[in-house]
């Protein structure tokens, strides 16, 4: 393919920002407007003191027009992601579910929203954590047997953020291990194959 | 590792020297020998690339020991600690030594065949934790070395050979490009 190497394997961050931004939010707008048709859809009407669902990308070019206030997704709160920190910590086994667009979401509410949050430098240092937890339990995945006898890796509840991070690497060791299977596991290797094909469907 | 026709890697691996015994007089091939004798004599041995000495063996007309890269030493060595060992000095820089020991154990019989591809899954396996780690903490900021003893990170480095070298660079791209995208200030998002 003629993409660039670090287009062709996965998403990169970039473009899962902006798959992101297609997700609603509950803004309370500055201004007042009727409805106003758009290309993706019909919004508002736009009245002041009530909110209204826009999608992400709205929402934040409203915001830095200082149109409007962004209400924080319920999770974007310091006691739901110390919980959820808690959690993680105390689940060695797997991931903890989180919503789909959680990283990305997050990220660009702190950057361009930070005055609508509560406690913006506290949230920060939260997610900051959580991360480091997943990807501590990432690092100790790729050590475990699952991996070590070519066959699969947990990957379960993690979000398409860090599975992008994790896949270019992960897929062509995988492939590697499979090359130097030995022939007389033919139909493990087989197995392997749909072990690896059903990682690579985990959608994006 | 894909076996595709046009892929470079393949190509390489192919092209390494295998040591290999005449089982019979060659006429007029002196000059794979180097020396300035017209003939090739049965028992002589004589250095030719892979890809020759694989339809050679095959037919019958050479035979080879295992290769030293692949010798009961190397495998002591792995077993011992897999990470440690220099794969790249064993078949010279940037050379394949897994597609490399892959291609001779196609030619190889059932039995060394399963124990040279095992001994070469289980180096890349004991191997893949401290490649998995460099490749990820490389991007970071500091130049110092990852966790782990002082110094075993750059000659873990030192050691990889051509595939492993493309999969570091793998994990390193994606490491550099998730760090830049939680560094950058969002200004992007959501347009003007």
């Amino acid at each position: 393919m003629a993409l660039p190497k670090s287009l062709v394997a996965t998403l990169t961050p970039d473009e899962l920002t902006f798959l992101a931004e297609e997700d609603r939010v509950q803004i309370v707008p500055l201004f007042s407007m009727t409805r106003v048709r758009l290309l993706s859809g019909i919004y508002g009407p736009f009245q002041p003191p009530s909110a209204t669902t826009v999608p992400l990308w709205l929402a934040l070019s409203l915001k830095k027009k200082r149109k409007c206030r962004i209400v924080p997704p319920e999770w974007m709160s310091a006691d739901r992601l110390q919980a959820l920190l808690k959690d993680e910590k105390e689940n060695a086994e797997g991931f903890e579910p989180l919503p789909r667009r959680f990283i990305e979401t997050s990220k660009v509410l702190l950057d361009l929203a930070s005055d609508d949050l509560y406690s913006p430098t506290m949230l920060r240092s939260l997610l900051k954590d959580l991360r480091e937890v997943r990807q501590a339990k990432i690092r100790l995945g790729l050590q475990s047997e699952g991996v070590m006898r070519g066959s699969y890796l947990q990957v379960t509840n993690l979000t398409p953020l860090e599975l992008s991070e994790l896949k270019p690497f992960l897929v062509k060791a995988m492939g590697m291990m499979q090359s130097l299977e030995p022939r007389g596991d033919e139909e493990e290797g087989q197995g392997n194959d749909g072990a690896l094909g059903g990682y690579t469907q985990q959608s994006i | 590792m894909d076996d595709d026709y046009y892929s470079l890697q393949s190509i390489l691996a192919d092209n390494h020297k295998l040591s290999c015994t005449f089982t019979l007089d060659v006429p007029g091939l002196g000059y794979l020998e180097g020396s300035t004798e017209p003939d090739i004599h049965q028992n002589s041995k004589v250095e030719i690339p892979f890809w020759l000495a694989q339809t050679l063996s095959l037919n019958e007309f050479t035979t080879f020991p295992l290769p030293p890269a692949y010798s009961n030493r190397v495998r002591a060595a792995l077993n011992a600690s897999a990470p440690s060992v220099k794969l790249s000095h064993l078949v010279g820089g940037g050379g394949c030594w897994y597609r490399w020991g892959r291609r001779i154990a196609e030619v190889l019989d059932d039995q060394p065949q399963a124990d040279l591809l095992n001994m070469l899954l289980n180096a890349f396996l004991a191997r893949l934790p401290p490649l998995q780690d460099l490749s990820a903490h490389i991007a970071s900021a500091d130049h110092s070395i990852p966790e782990g003893d002082a110094g075993s990170g750059e000659s873990f480095r030192e050691g990889m050979e051509g595939d492993e070298r493309d999969l570091f660079s793998v994990g390193q791209d994606s490491a550099r490009i998730t760090k830049a995208w939680y560094d950058s200030n969002g200004r992007k998002a959501g347009g003007r």
